[in-house]
Parts: structure tokens; sequence; C-alpha cells
């Protein structure tokens, strides 16, 4: 792992850690809950930056990864063999997206963000993160059907629609993007990826589809390659 | 700036332009094609990526560098539509399209005059341009044979010299001979929509797609790794443009591909003849192109944009409009449909072609009695996965959850978990009809990246004659799931006024020069070399995907440029 690796890497958990450890403390990792603890102790502004910066997203910083890592596991919830975004590391593809394909969206999501941030302060004084559960989902649901207040572009609803496209995006997408981490979001759902072929019998079977390998582009790419 | 000579200059090279492409350079004629796009190969389509191809619609145009606006009427400002669903890459829609290869019926050729004949003048809306094509479906069926032998369709006939054939669709045309391949394998959702449409008298049969069922030409054959519509095919079992008729304009040595290109104009003279093109090459030049004869091929907006950006002192209203025609009757097809989950199997709907996969044809055109029925004409059906797509993005997109059921959050998850693969949708295409007050002109306030002004679009398919179609179709959809076998039906929300898929009209084709843009071969009445060939020119739409269609008006007008025009330039009607 290079250094770069490493310290995306502790961005992310820490994200995640950071979001997790009101949202819901059934969704975070053992692994995880020391750093959590270690993160809770520390300054409370910005608990997850570094002096030296390292320790940034490749677009978010710790305040909003940690926003979308909380928004993003409550559209889809991780529980025991049900891998949500978390697990799939949807925080991680989104990141990735604004840097890159996305990034004429980097505005929609600082605004968005802060306009979240703003409504959540306003009628729960707290940011999205620190909110339980049951106040997050309340907070979707408001973005969802238009009602919540304090936003002008992006609208609730069109800053909803987003998270959730990039959500599904972000489980579903080739892990080759970032999200869709061990094909966690393609387990969830059945789907056995980039096949090359079925047979007839797969064609007309009413049985699951469970030939191994599941396979990614990856996958794909480094096989041929040592082929090749 | 360069300028450069050439017998024919083919603007738009896709479903009719590579097929003019051989065909012309077959004959002797050197061509030069513009083409907006790039010129990719099978090799570049090769792995699989839903979020590439399907979410993020790398085959199709950037709407934000090649805004295309809509408006429900003209009362309100257009807006630049989120999604362009058409192709922008030499080929065209032919790389991503989900091959869907129909022969209209024979009453879509004379929709208007049939709807007369059996209900009577008051049952086509009073606002309805609805109007018989100038060719029947026997002008025609000698160009619908050779598409699909040239180009490779897979099916089975319903219909051969009138003998009807069950397994085929029993309400096609009669054609001359079976289809060049078999019908490609049903997978687990045809074989369900079979048994659940025979189980209500329908007659169900397996779409006939262009996609080899088996080797043909030197192909390979379909591989039914699902990764079909909104994808190039990794195989080239899928008979695009790219695969079946630009290696064979190569082949004739007559053919120059311009890839990067964009057209700007047609230009004229004053004695009211083309004399050629101009367009910006992809480093932003600006270069001539003097041919003999013009012809558009793009996609319908642009041949509606060209003509109208091309005015000149002799042409104030556009080139081809002094029927003042141009830009008008734009139809586009309506996809109301169901969803339906199994809860005893597993569909594995991912699995094969995934666009409109097993069909049944007894509620299209007018294949049923509509006595007593607040609408004429009908639609299309067959099952297909949520989006004509069938990756957990699409489903996740375009597949709402049931009634009850959220779309986020545990429930949801588990929603996804538990049908992502025992879905199916089930799908009407529907034949709206035009109206002359549905548009396509040039927005006054956005342009695109070249600067020239974008089409508009001012559509609402949302009349009293379409929604009702739809309601009665979704009553039969709802059907089809229940015997199916479904556990779960529910019906997905129409959406707004948009236009939906395969647009047709803006060029529209007839008999009269005062009623109508081009003759039955394409070319303008004004100006007898230039050519306008596309769904741009139909009169009206049918049910079916236009692909085919187009193609064969492409055959018979490249066999009349060769075999008489070119002999004798100038009108060919």
């Amino acid at each position: 792992m290079t250094k770069h690796d490493a310290a995306r890497r502790a961005f992310l958990v820490r994200a995640a850690v950071g979001a997790g450890a009101v949202a819901g403390a059934g969704l975070v990792p053992d692994a995880h809950s020391q750093l959590e603890q270690h993160m809770q102790g520390d300054a409370p502004a910005h608990p997850q930056q570094h002096p030296s910066g390292a320790e940034h997203g490749a677009f978010f910083n710790h305040d909003d990864a940690a926003t979308i890592a909380a928004f993003t596991e409550r559209l889809m919830p991780g529980a025991p063999d049900k891998p949500g975004a978390s697990d799939a590391g949807v925080l991680n593809y989104i990141d990735l997206a604004l840097s890159g394909a996305y990034t004429d969206l980097q505005d929609f999501y600082r605004r968005g963000l802060a306009q979240l941030d703003a409504h959540c302060r306003k009628a729960y004084s707290g940011p999205f993160q620190r909110l339980s559960a049951a106040q997050q989902d309340e907070v979707i649901a408001a973005l969802e059907e238009g009602k919540a207040t304090g936003f002008t572009w992006p609208t609730a609803q069109e800053f909803f629609n987003t998270v959730r496209t990039h959500t599904m995006e972000g489980m579903f997408a080739d892990p080759l993007y970032g999200g869709n981490k061990d094909f966690s979001g393609w387990r969830l759902v059945g789907f056995p990826g980039a096949q090359a072929m079925f047979t007839p019998i797969d064609l007309q079977s009413k049985q699951a589809f469970t030939r191994a390998p599941m396979v990614g582009l990856q996958a794909v790419a480094s096989s041929s390659m040592r082929k090749g | 700036m360069a300028t450069e000579k050439t017998d024919v200059v083919i603007v738009g090279v896709g479903a009719a332009g590579g097929i003019l492409a051989a065909e012309l350079g077959k004959a002797g004629m050197k061509v030069i094609g513009l083409e907006r796009g790039p010129r990719l190969k099978t090799a570049d389509f090769s792995p699989h990526d839903e979020l590439r191809y399907f979410q993020r619609q790398e085959l199709r145009p950037n709407p934000k560098r090649m805004p295309v606006t809509w408006r429900p009427n003209t009362s309100v400002r257009a807006n630049p539509l989120p999604i362009l669903n058409y192709g922008n890459q030499a080929g065209g829609g032919t790389v991503h399209y989900g091959t869907l290869s129909w022969r209209f019926h024979e009453d879509d050729f004379r929709a208007r005059s049939q709807t007369i004949q059996r209900y009577g003048a008051s049952a086509i809306p009073a606002d309805s341009s609805l109007a018989d094509w100038p060719m029947t479906y026997a002008d025609l069926e000698p160009f619908y044979d050779r598409a699909e032998y040239e180009l490779g369709v897979s099916g089975k006939a319903g219909n051969l010299q009138g003998r009807k054939i069950d397994g085929g669709n029993v309400f096609e045309a009669p054609r001359s001979r079976e289809y060049p391949l078999p019908a490609l394998l049903a997978d687990q959702s045809g074989v369900l929509f079979e048994a659940g449409a025979r189980k209500l008298g329908y007659h169900p049969f397996s779409s006939p797609r262009a996609i080899l069922s088996e080797p043909y030409k030197d192909r390979s054959g379909c591989t039914y790794c699902g990764f079909c519509q909104s994808f190039g095919c990794h195989v080239g079992a899928k008979s695009s443009i790219l695969v079946t008729k630009l290696p064979e304009a190569d082949a004739t040595g007559n053919f120059k591909l311009v890839t990067g290109t964009m057209c700007y104009r047609v230009n004229t003279d004053n004695s009211g003849r083309a004399t050629g093109v101009s367009y910006f090459g992809p480093d932003g030049s600006d270069n001539t192109i003097e041919a003999e004869i013009v012809i558009l091929t793009p996609f319908i907006y642009d041949n509606t944009r060209l003509l109208l950006l091309s005015k000149t002192e002799k042409f104030p209203n556009g080139l081809a409009n002094s029927s003042g025609q141009v830009g008008k009757h734009l139809m586009a097809h309506i996809g109301p449909r169901v969803f339906a989950t199994f809860d005893d199997r597993f569909v594995n709907i991912y699995m094969g072609p995934s666009a409109q996969k097993h069909s049944l044809d007894d509620f299209n055109a007018d294949n049923f009695d509509h006595g007593g029925l607040p609408f004429i004409r009908g639609g299309q059906v067959s099952v297909s996965p949520a989006d004509l797509e069938a990756g957990p993005i699409g489903a996740a997109m375009s597949m709402n959850p049931p009634p009850g059921t959220p779309r986020w959050g545990a429930a949801y998850r588990d929603f996804l978990a538990k049908y992502f693969t025992r879905h199916a949708a089930i799908v009407a295409q529907t034949e709206n009809l035009p109206y002359a007050d549905q548009t396509i002109d040039l927005d006054p306030g956005v342009r695109d990246q070249w600067g020239l002004p974008a089409p508009r679009l001012t559509y609402d398919w949302r009349r009293p004659n379409e929604l009702a179609r739809v309601e009665f179709l979704l009553q039969k959809l709802e059907g089809v799931g229940h015997a199916m076998g479904a556990a779960h039906v529910w019906r997905a929300p129409l959406g707004p006024g948009i236009p939906g898929a395969h647009h047709e009209g803006g060029t529209r084709m007839g008999n009269d020069p005062k009623t109508s843009v081009v003759n039955r071969y394409g070319q303008s009445w004004d100006i007898p070399n230039l050519f306008v060939i596309g769904s741009s020119t139909f009169p009206s739409m049918s049910g079916f995907n236009p692909t085919l269609t187009i193609q064969a008006v492409t055959y018979m007008s490249a066999d009349a440029i060769v075999n008489r025009y070119k002999k004798n330039p100038g009108p060919l009607v």
C-alpha cells in the first residue's frame, strides 16, 4: 500500500466512523470503534483533520464526508448478510466521482451539503451526522418530499435524488469505480457481474444463478494481461 | 479552411447514412460522410460497464455540449433535456440500440384511410395531422427483405406470403421469405410471457432483432451476455452499421468518413441547387465540401435544424420548406409499463439481449377493433427488464418499488435484494399520432458547443387520444403480468409530456409538394439534389421501433439514386 492509499483509507474510515458514531452504533464495524473513541476525545471542531492535510478525500472534507457517509448509509443501510452503502464504499465512489467524471457537480454538493447542515442545525440543533438514525430518516424524507426548509439551489428534492442516484451507482457500478467493494452490491441483489456469456440452460433456469466467479472489469483486465 | 469536391456528401453516418455510403460507393460514386462523433470498433466495447454506457450514456450525445431543449407548449420557456436518447458516433443509434427490427404493418402505411374506412373520419382527432404514406407496404417489401438479409436479422415469420404461421407474429404483413436467421432463444422472462399471453388468447413470439442468433457473414453469434441496449456489442453480433455497412463502404474505395465534424449549413446557389455543405472540423476549422448530391441522415433534430439554419434570400424560411412543413408533426414513442415480481422462481432477466425480448402484437396498429374505444391506433407489447437494460443500476434507477415500499432505506434494500433477480417489466410502445403543433425549431436562447442554436422541441403527448390509449394498454399489461404468474404487479408512473424514444417527423414525406417536404425517396420537392432520409420523413410512426423501416426506406432511396437519378438527375417523382 502506498502512503497515499493509506492516507485515503484513513480518511474514508474516519469519515464513515464519524458518521456511524451517532447515526447507529450497530452499523459501525467493531474494528473501528477504538478509532471512534479516540476521535471523540479529540478536538471537537474538525476531529478528523490532520495538520498535514494528507487525510483529505479526493473531493470531500472530513465533515462533508461524514455527512455523506451517514446519509448514504441511511439510503442503503447495511445489516448482517445485507451489505449497505458503508460496506460497498459508496462514500469512496462519490468522492472519486466528484473529483473525476462529476466535477461539474462539485458546487451542487457543496451547496447541497451546506443547506442540509443549516436545515439540520435549525430543525434539530445539530449537524446531520450527529442526529439519531430516526431523525436522519426524518430529514431524508423531508428532502425527498421537498418539505425541508432553507433549500434554494439545489432544491431539497434535487439534492435527495442526486445523492440517491450516486448511492445506487456506488452500490452497483463495477468496483473499478471505487464502490461495490468486493462485489458487495452485486452480492446483495444476486447480479453476477460482467459475464461474457450465458448458456441456453442458464437462460431458462428458474433458479438463482450462482456459477462462480463473479466478474468485474479489473478481474477481466488483469486476467487478460496475465494471459498476454 | 479546406474545400473538397465529391459526388455525394452524407451528413450523419448512422442507420441510413451507413447504408447509403455502401450502396452509392458500390455504384462508383465518390462519397464523403460527415460524422459528429468518433468511429469506434468492436474492441472498444469490451468489457461490460453499466455505469459507463447505461448510466453515463457514453454512446449518446453530451446534453451539455450538444443541448436539445424541450417545452410542453409555446407558453413556457424550453429547458435543456437531461438525457438525449440517440447515437453520437459512426453507426449512430445502431451501435447502442436494442436492435428491434420490425416491418411496419400494411395499415401503418395508410393509418388515415384505414381509420376513416373502418371507423369514420370523426374517429381521427380533429387536431391530428395523421396522413397516409406515399408508398405501400408492398412497395417497400423488397427493401425490407434486403435490409434483413444484408444486415442480419433473427426472427420467425408469422406471415409467409399470406400463410399465417403460429410462433411468429401472425399480425405481420406478408413477407416473401423467412428471416435470414432463426429467432433468438427465449429466456425465463420470455417463457413466462409466452405462457401468460397464450393463456389470455394472445399471440406471443420471440421479437425480431438485428442480433445474430448464429454466425452469419463472417460474424459470430450472440453470447446472450445481456449487455445489449445502451452498449456496443463486445463480439460484434449486433448488426450495427459499424460491423455491417461501414466495412462494405470502406471496401468500395470510394468512401471517406470524416469524424468529429459538425455540419452547420447546406449551401445552395441562386438557381436553387444545393452546392454542398459547410462544416466545422475537430480542430474548429471551417470547411466546405462541394457535391453533386447532398444527403441529410442525422438524427431527426438535425434535419430540421440544418434546413432552417441554411436559409438564404431565395429560401427565406429555410431549405426545402416552400410547404412550411419543416419542423412539424414531431412524434415519439411513449413506454407505459408495469412491473411484475415472482415469489416462486428466479427470472434472471439480466441474461440475453435486453430490450423488448418477447412480444405480442394483438394491441398494435389496427390489429384489434377500436369500435367503442375513445382512441385509434395501438402499441406493441413486450417483456423487458426495468429500463430495456438489465443491470442493477438500471433497476435501481428505473423500477419504482411497489406501492407501500419506499425508494430508500432497509425496506427498499430488501426489495432490491429479493426481487432484482425475480422481476420483469411488461412494456407497451405506443403509436402516438402526429400533430402539426408538435414541432422542432431553433431555440432562441440556447446554443451548442459550436455556437449553433439548439434544436427546440415543443411537444406534449398527453392528449385525449394518447392518454386513453395508454390507459387501455396499461390494463392489458397488468393482465399479462397476472397471467404470467407474478405475485405482484404494479404500474410505473407516467412521465411528464416529454418525448420518449424513436423520434419521427419534421421533414414529412408525401405525394403533394404543398403539404410535404420530400417525396417518397426523401428527395426535396424544392431542391432535387437534396435528400433527407430517415424517420424524420415518416408521416406516421407505427407502434414498432423505426430502425428497420428507416433502413428499408434508405435502400429504396439508394436504389432510386443509383438506377435513376444518377443517369438522369432531376425530380424522381
